[in-house]
């Protein structure tokens, strides 16, 4: 899940990283109250937002009610109703690049600093490749004090090493602890009397939720509120019955109960002549409850014009799925042609369950694909007549 | 031959009084696995199966396993992974998915000071079929025979060794090293192996987006490979930035589309191809 700004910000500021003073109160009587210069930011989920208009700057109430009502008008699809979060202006000498992450090459926490900030750091890394540096943190020790002064020293801010070592171990404290995908501070601001964090941009582990019940609850809350996440319809029901579900856009929906032959489906949906509309996969949810609640999410409407099954089971018995699909599928009136493949483990079993309601099940992928690719068409030609 | 596991393998259960666990101990008895030990905390003294079930790893160290397989919740899992890499087991196989990836690297950081290898999180196991398995593939897509498979995900490796058993094609060794991000074992060690295990006379890749395992492999084909490698990667139809099913299936940069891996391997010397059926063909093309 990634935060917004202000969410992120709200953590670093909890564990002791100075950001600016902020509200996200803009009703015109809380513009005036102010202290000027502010900066007004539009709370979106991705990055550039400078260059898309997004961030503005006002040294008056007039100028901030202003730019308040432009920031409003923004037409910025899927995130109408997204907040805007009102800074004081911090006046810096520099600005530095601060992340810590993941290191997927060395399977280490990895902490990234760059003398340069409020840059876009992927860009810079293939231009300059030098002008980031990267130090490993192990998980027994944590970061040694050493590579810390060094990693001040190569940032020119050797004489305010210290707080570089301060606002360093507090971002990996709250690294480890939220346990976070992504801390990046981008830029961090120097200024006579201290670092401050500009901008946030916090990425939690979805896999973690569990363990950090109220930060994710609350999070997510205050997002659906702002409408950048979904409070309704197939996204929120698969965020709430712990399915994968992501929209493609086509007409045939797509089940699986593995990641894999999800996206190997997708691809021969896409082969045979079709577009997909959706990947949905029971992940670690792959019993008769799961494949329910997503066949309750690619049905409901507008249902796809056909929907592919694709079943191969390990883990995963095909019996207690077929259970699910019959159940389902005897409950509700649905006109969307369904076209299932079932195999491996209990696959007789399954297979049996569904003939007794009627389902054909095939055994092989691409056949599946065919009569799913058919169906849709077959729904199109009907229309057209 | 095969690599990893075979006759000698002695597998101890983590997890085996659950519902999967002990399901998946009845089946991989019955396809002659020697599983010699179960554990799950608090049911120390039960039978599954007939196997003998203890608290814990150290105390089921007397029956002598050298692989452990662990079925054992997510929330319990990194735990669980401890133990058994305090034990100094050779090689700890982690069925476990939504294991976060901090639990993880906490996990990889102490097996490799300790000296165990891991395959997983998010992992079927691997199999060596007619001799041993240490995971859940389901049964009728496994023989024995001369093709190594290596794969990401669990059930695109049974999608292709179905189509091999259907062909008259059987396996020397199905492994799935993990849905990622992080792995300890990675596919250029597992072609390596393959390379040298005289069992194998070809092997099945199978890669997906993200991450730049697949670039790696692509590497280590061109240079160091003289059997024939058949590629399939899977998510050519994948929208940037999304998450599709695995943790590691995401694409970030322009490297790891499915585009660009097939690209690689392909200028590797790999045969790539689009379908399962496909796989097969060039196996027959290629006359093992």
């Amino acid at each position: 899940m990634r935060l917004l700004e202000f969410q992120g910000k709200r953590l670093l500021s909890m564990n002791g990283i100075v950001v600016p003073a902020s509200t996200l109160r803009i009703a015109p009587e809380d513009l005036e109250e102010l202290q000027y210069p502010v900066v007004l930011k539009a709370q979106v989920p991705f990055g550039g937002r400078g260059k898309a208009g997004m961030i503005r700057h006002a040294s008056s109430p007039e100028q901030a009610i202003a730019a308040v009502s432009e920031l409003k008008g923004l037409d910025i699809e899927g995130y109408h109703a997204f907040p805007i979060l009102v800074e004081s202006k911090v006046s810096f000498t520099r600005e530095l690049y601060l992340a810590a992450l993941i290191d997927k090459a060395t399977n280490l926490p990895m902490v990234m600093a760059g003398a340069v900030g409020g840059i876009d750091i992927e860009s810079i890394s293939k231009k300059e490749p030098g002008t980031i540096i990267r130090v490993h943190v192990d998980p027994c020790i944590g970061l040694a004090g050493y590579s810390v002064r060094k990693l001040a020293r190569r940032l020119s801010m050797e004489e305010r090493s210290d707080e570089i070592r301060n606002v360093v171990e507090r971002m990996l404290e709250l690294f480890e602890s939220c346990n976070a995908s992504l801390v990046e501070i981008n830029p961090l601001a120097v200024t006579d009397d201290a670092l401050v964090a500009l901008d946030a941009k916090i990425v939690l582990d979805d896999r973690a939720a569990n363990s950090h019940p109220e930060l994710f609850n609350r999070a997510e809350k205050e997002q659906e509120e702002c409408g950048v996440l979904p409070s309704t319809g197939r996204k929120k029901l698969a965020r709430q019955t712990g399915l994968v579900y992501v929209d493609l856009g086509g007409d045939i929906a797509m089940i699986s109960d593995g990641a894999g032959t999800g996206l190997l489906t997708l691809d021969l949906i896409r082969d045979a002549g079709g577009q997909p509309a959706c990947f949905c996969e029971l992940g670690a949810k792959a019993d008769s409850q799961g494949i329910q609640h997503a066949l309750d999410i690619v049905l409901s409407d507008p249902p796809p014009r056909a929907l592919v099954i694709s079943l191969i089971g390990g883990l995963t018995r095909m019996d207690e799925l077929a259970d699910g699909i019959a159940a389902s599928l005897t409950s509700r009136e649905s006109s969307t042609p369904i076209a299932v493949r079932m195999c491996g483990t209990r696959e007789e079993e399954g297979r049996a369950i569904l003939r007794r309601v009627g389902i054909e099940t095939h055994e092989d992928l691409e056949t599946v694909v065919r009569v799913a690719v058919e169906g849709a068409e077959g729904i199109d030609g009907d229309s057209r007549r | 031959m095969a690599i990893l596991v075979d006759e000698t393998t002695r597998v101890l259960i983590q997890g085996i009084t659950g519902h999967v666990g002990a399901f998946q101990t009845r089946a991989m008895i019955a396809q002659g696995t020697n599983v010699v030990a179960g554990v799950t905390p608090g049911k120390g003294g039960r039978t599954v199966e007939g196997v003998p079930v203890y608290d814990y790893v150290e105390e089921a160290m007397s029956h002598e396993p050298n692989v452990v397989l662990s079925f054992v919740p997510a929330r319990f899992a990194e735990d669980a992974a401890i133990e058994a890499v305090d034990s100094r087991m050779p090689l700890l196989v982690v069925t476990t998915a939504g294991i976060p990836d901090q639990s993880t690297l906490r996990v990889l950081h102490h097996a490799q000071k300790k000296g165990t290898r891991i395959l997983g999180p998010d992992t079927p196991g691997l199999v060596s079929p007619g001799k041993s398995k240490v995971g859940v593939h389901p049964d009728q897509v496994l023989a024995e025979g001369h093709i190594g498979v290596v794969s990401r995900s669990g059930a695109l490796s049974y999608e292709i060794c179905r189509h091999l058993v259907a062909n008259q094609f059987g396996q020397s060794t199905v492994i799935g090293i993990g849905g990622g991000p992080l792995w300890d074992v990675r596919f250029v060690e597992i072609l390596k192996w393959f390379e040298g295990d005289p069992q194998t006379d070809a092997i099945v890749l199978l890669g997906e987006i993200g991450s730049t395992m697949e670039h790696e492999a692509a590497a280590y084909i061109s240079t160091s490979m003289s059997k024939p490698v058949i590629s399939l990667i899977v998510g050519r139809s994948a929208p940037r930035g999304a998450q599709l099913g695995h943790a590691g299936a995401i694409i970030e940069g322009d490297q790891d589309t499915a585009e660009k891996k097939c690209e690689a391997l392909a200028n590797a010397g790999a045969r790539v191809v689009r379908s399962p059926r496909a796989v097969v063909e060039s196996l027959k093309e290629l006359g093992v």
